[in-house]
């Protein structure tokens, strides 16, 4: 796996330098700012000013323009160049002494001052002392086993600290107060203002050459055994894997997020994120290999190169191009730390949401919406992959670079059906469930559209749901494409929503009568009812009355009875216009009707007179009728019954005329019952219905409510009824006999007696006799005790009274009414039992005012 | 990059099976590992703590590593094949110096991997004889090393410590069983192990950062020392 993370550049050829001198060789380099310092084998420094230029093609490279060079005077090499900008300052180690030269003109500094006796030397690039016009240096001694730390400033250098090490130091880094070092078993930090000192790991320098660089703040980067690349912070850890190189891995500098290693004929190039060798750039007799502020310079004896990064948003497209999501991830949060944080925001949105793109055409769909997700996706950007789904007045375009590679979902399945079909599935759960979100403000008309589209194409029953719903479907593409895929009733509710209900009722309509077809209700006529049920729009109820109660007068008439109630409260339709409408129609005109009478009971005469009479036709109709419609009599008849005996409104004369001549008898005795003609109802009943557990329930009925004497003068019309001395039915009688013995309490004995015929025996009418005895009886008892109570009462009252007449009361002006407490004036006054006085018009205001009977008025009042 | 709270490490002899272990645990796969160069590390989010794990290389070469790679470690898992008696047999000789560098109060975790190898059916110790191992389930080997063997090595290790047996997890629940191609008992080691773990990192955030602690003052047990006559 590769990625291009870097270019080689050429900055300094051969030719600059040394000409065809073939035994000059480069030692050592130095870049600071556009300085670049070469130091030799034959003991020369090399000044050149370095410029970058970027060609039209973006293509970067290098030019150098020497400036001085300078011969140290020794016959011994450059070995290290380091400069300290803030002194304009050039440290050279050569022949083991650090001089001081003018970073400008390479002259030494007329002080001379110097270091001797360094083997090598590094700066703390994370210095202590704090002193911007002084760099700490640390340098491995000539001196066995010690490290000496100096702080050089302009023209003058100081030794700070000497630190003798416990075997002889190799190679150093420095970091605050920690140096790292390379000894000759082991790598070890040492603390060099504690003394403190901590092992790392062991390596043999004999063998291989150690490297210690400091890749940051308290991190070094030191050659492991087997190759490897070791991290340690100056804790003693390890907070990253190690990288692993070549085994003879020669320079290594880091380049964020990228670790550059130099063997004898590789540059490698490592990532920090995840350890993965990410290039290798073919580089024969490499020498050097350093980073200056960020820039890697390599170089071989006789030539110097620049690795020039490639953005990184290039590299990541790269990964992203290759579909390396990954690790283009990888990098991208990498690089936070490098870039602007808006900038950076910017970016690293926009590669969520391509790698959302890359994960999708590969149908990774729980990552493609993860990756949408946490990357903001405009959801148009997907809906627009979709043909046709993009409502045609959306304003979307989209976002340029275009963020993945495809025209639209036909190229990416390339016509696979079934992968088409899963990304739509996608899609629908996508869109719903962002659609309530924040992610969906601004678009929601775009959403909601392309997922009724989806819905209807696909035929999922969601798409009713949505359309029930809050929805913000533009009506236009909506309808159009409804119409398309022959969704007329979910079209309908489309109409609905918009308040277009005519549009929708029309199309219905349509569908019940066949003219359309869409299966998507079989009660679509049912649903049509409810729907005129609850429509507001009184019009469109009329206009479609007809057709409804032509489909099924008994359901359609609904569109009138279950109206909700707060329409029928503000009365809006006239019943009267109801009821001439539904003329065509008798059993929708009865339901409507009783809806009237027995539901909204509104008390008026026509209503309660239409409905008995309806009714009364319907049976007589049905009587009239051959087929034997036995049951939807009988229906009808109790319906009759009930609404004659609970009703009072309606003209009974009316029924009454209509009913004579028909063989409603029973009809005719509650009638005439209503009349109050018991006589009339209870002959009817008995002699032409001979139906007398009738009779006897219409007394019961007649007398509801009414005073015990009413009750016995029928009971005792119907026994006379029974008893009609013209004739002399056995039956009658018998009635006569079980009437008395049942219901001996509905009569008065004594009146029984005078018309019950002498040759009855009292064997017959024992039972009534016995109750008729046992209630005398008990009457008389109950009455003696009732009087026996109200004498007792009468006494106490009387006590009572004897009692206040008992001591007299003295009345003087000092004494005051205790309501007013004004004193008495005249002689009468009011005297309450608890022996409180007041003015007589006192008492009587105070029981006009108060209910406070006069017994809990307080008598504490008295002086 | 997120700063892990805790460190656990793997440690073991090439071969027993680390890698593979931490593959199967953060992975859910079993597949084939390439030797293992130098270290990896996973970081895993356990509770409100990040968790790094540590693979080490098993590799003699590497072993010089193992010391940094233990420094701070709140947990060291060391690994052995139970096919193997060598592998258990290295973990003494080889890698238990090494953790010298781990926590104070670092806990020790001994893992017998690859029991899928072997035949195991659950037979009482004292039956678990050479002689007997003929009648053995047919493909399979009679395992080399007994959990009885981990649990003798955990003892030892505690002794190595100085630490007593009273203050740390007991033997038994220390000592695993595993394979990392079936999966057995791989996420009770490593949730067993994680929920050790938390009140170390929580004793060591409470401290200071471990990565602080002054190695001039460290004292390697601080609890009670064992083996000391009064
Ligand atoms: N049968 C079996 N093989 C395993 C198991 N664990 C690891 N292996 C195999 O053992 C070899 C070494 O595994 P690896 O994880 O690289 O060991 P490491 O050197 O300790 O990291 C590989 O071939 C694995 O496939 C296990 O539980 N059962
Ligand atoms: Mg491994």
């Amino acid at each position: 796996m590769s990625v291009k993370a870097f270019k080689l550049v050429s900055a300094v050829e051969r030719e600059m330098l040394m000409g065809d001198k073939n035994h000059i060789n480069i030692e050592c380099i130095e870049c600071c700012g556009k300085n670049l310092y070469i130091g030799t084998n034959d003991c020369f420094i090399y000044h050149f000013m370095l410029d970058e230029k970027v060609s039209t093609s973006g293509k970067i490279t290098f030019a150098a323009t020497k400036q001085l060079h300078k011969y140290l005077g020794f016959k011994k090499p450059v070995s290290e160049l380091k400069a300290a900008s803030a002194l304009t300052r050039l440290l050279v180690l050569c022949d083991n002494t650090i001089t001081l030269v003018n970073m400008m003109n390479l002259e030494p500094v007329p002080s001379g001052a110097r270091i001797k006796g360094a083997v090598t030397f590094t700066l703390n690039e994370n210095p202590v002392s704090g002193d911007p016009f002084c760099v700490e240096v640390c340098i491995i001694s000539v001196k066995r086993r010690t490290i000496q730390m100096f702080m050089v400033f302009e023209d003058r250098v100081q030794i700070v600290k000497e630190v003798v090490t416990p075997e002889q130091p190799c190679a150093v880094a420095v970091d605050g107060y920690y140096l790292c070092l390379a000894l000759t078993t082991q790598y070890i930090i040492l603390n060099y203002n504690t003394g403190i000192s901590q092992d790392l790991f062991p390596y043999c320098s004999d063998e291989k050459r150690p490297i210690v660089k400091r890749i940051g703040r308290q991190e070094f980067l030191l050659a492991g055994p087997g190759g490897l690349g070791m991290f340690a912070t100056v804790d003693g850890i390890s907070q990253r894997a190690p990288v692993h190189w070549s085994e003879n891995v020669i320079g290594a500098a880091l380049c964020f997020p990228y670790v550059v290693a130099l063997d004898e004929e590789f540059i490698t190039v490592h990532s920090m994120l995840d350890q993965q060798q990410k290039q290798t750039l073919p580089f024969k007799e490499g020498h050097i290999l350093q980073d200056f502020e960020g820039k890697v310079i390599v170089a071989t004896n006789k030539g110097v190169y620049i690795l020039v990064p490639l953005p990184l948003e290039k590299q990541i497209q790269d990964l992203l191009a290759s579909h390396r999501v990954e690790e283009a991830l990888v990098l991208a949060k990498g690089a936070r730390r490098n870039i602007p944080k808006e900038k950076f925001q910017v970016m690293y949105k926009r590669i969520l949401q391509q790698a959302g793109f890359i994960q999708f055409a590969q149908l990774q769909f729980l990552e493609a919406k993860e990756l949408f997700r946490s990357g903001q996706l405009d959801v148009r950007e997907l809906i627009s992959l979709y043909p046709f789904l993009l409502p045609t007045s959306s304003s979307f375009i989209r976002s340029h670079p275009p963020l993945h590679e495809y025209a639209d979902l036909n190229q990416l399945t390339q016509g696979d059906q079934e992968k088409m079909i899963k990304c739509k599935q996608f899609l629908m759960s996508y869109l719903n469930e962002v659609r309530s979100t924040e992610v969906a403000n601004g678009y929601k008309e775009d959403i909601d559209t392309a997922l009724l589209k989806l819905y209807a194409e696909a035929n999922h029953e969601s798409l009713l749901d949505l359309l029930v719903s809050e929805n913000f479907c533009l009506l236009t593409d909506s309808a159009a494409w409804l119409e398309k895929h022959k969704k007329y009733f979910a079209l309908g509710l489309l109409y609905h929503y918009n308040g277009q209900d005519a549009a929708a009722l029309q199309l219905w309509v349509q569908i019940v009568d066949g003219d359309i077809e869409d299966s998507t209700r079989s009660d679509l006529y049912e649903y049509v009812v409810d729907f005129l049920t609850f429509c507001s729009d009184q019009d469109l109820v009329w206009k479609y009355s007809e057709w409804v109660l032509q489909k099924n007068e008994e359901v359609g008439v609904q569109i009138f009875t279950k109206r909700p109630l707060e329409e029928q409260e503000k009365n809006n339709m006239n019943p009267d216009d109801v009821i001439s409408c539904l003329n065509k129609y008798p059993k929708a005109r009865i339901k409507y009707l009783e809806h009237l009478v027995l539901e909204r009971k509104i008390e008026k005469e026509k209503y309660h007179t239409h409905l008995a009479a309806l009714y009364l036709e319907a049976i007589l109709q049905l009587k009239s009728g051959t087929t034997d419609n036995c049951m939807e009599t009988i229906e009808l008849l109790l319906k009759l019954r009930s609404l004659l005996q609970k009703s009072d409104l309606y003209r009974i004369h009316f029924i009454l005329d209509k009913i004579r001549g028909t063989d409603l008898h029973m009809e005719s005795a509650i009638l005439y019952g209503k009349l109050e003609e018991h006589e009339k109802a209870l002959h009817i009943l008995v002699h032409e219905l001979k139906d007398f557990r009738a009779a006897e329930e219409y007394c019961i009925w007649n007398s509801e409510n009414r005073d015990l004497q009413y009750r016995r003068r029928l009971f005792h019309m119907l026994l006379s009824v029974y008893l009609n001395p013209d004739s002399s039915d056995c039956a009658l009688v018998m009635a006569a006999v079980d009437l008395l013995n049942n219901h001996a309490a509905e009569f008065d004995a004594a009146l029984v007696l005078q018309l019950v015929p002498d040759s009855w025996s009292v064997q017959l009418l024992s039972p009534f006799l016995a109750g008729a005895v046992r209630q005398s009886i008990h009457t008389k008892r109950m009455t003696q005790v009732a009087l026996g109570l109200a004498q007792a009462e009468n006494l106490i009252y009387k006590y009572e009274k004897v009692k206040h007449k008992g001591a007299p009361i003295l009345l003087s002006d000092k004494k005051v009414c205790q309501v007013c407490q004004n004193p008495f004036c005249e002689p009468a006054f009011v005297r309450y039992p608890n022996g409180g006085v007041v003015h007589t018009h006192c008492a009587a205001n105070r029981h006009q005012n108060s209910n406070v009977t006069p017994h809990s008025s307080s008598s504490s009042s008295e002086t | 990059m997120k700063k892990p709270d805790g460190k656990v490490v793997l440690l073991g002899d090439m071969n027993v099976g680390k890698t593979s272990l931490l593959h199967r645990y953060m992975e859910r796969r079993f597949q084939d590992t390439v030797s293992t160069v130098g270290g990896a590390f996973y970081l895993k989010q356990w509770g409100p703590y990040n968790i790094s794990i540590w693979d080490t290389a098993g590799r003699e070469q590497f072993h010089g590593l193992g010391s940094m790679y233990c420094r701070g470690a709140a947990a060291v898992i060391l690994t052995y094949d139970v096919n193997s008696l060598q592998s258990l047999v290295e973990l003494e000789d080889k890698f238990l110096a090494l953790t010298d560098s781990a926590s104070a109060d670092c806990i020790f975790a001994i893992v017998g991997n690859k029991v899928d190898l072997s035949d195991d059916c659950a037979s009482p110790p004292d039956e678990n004889r050479p002689e007997k191992a003929v009648a053995g389930c047919s493909s399979k080997v009679r395992k080399q090393v007994r959990v009885e063997d981990a649990i003798a090595l955990y003892k030892k290790i505690l002794k190595y410590k100085m630490l007593d047996e009273k203050d740390v997890p007991a033997a038994e629940k220390m000592c695993f069983e595993t394979s990392a191609k079936t999966g057995y008992k791989v996420d009770y080691l490593f949730e067993t192990v994680f929920d050790m773990v938390v009140p170390i990192i929580v004793r060591q955030k409470a401290e200071g950062p471990p990565q602080t602690v002054d190695i001039t003052d460290y004292k390697p047990a601080k609890r009670t020392k064992s083996g000391c006559c009064a």
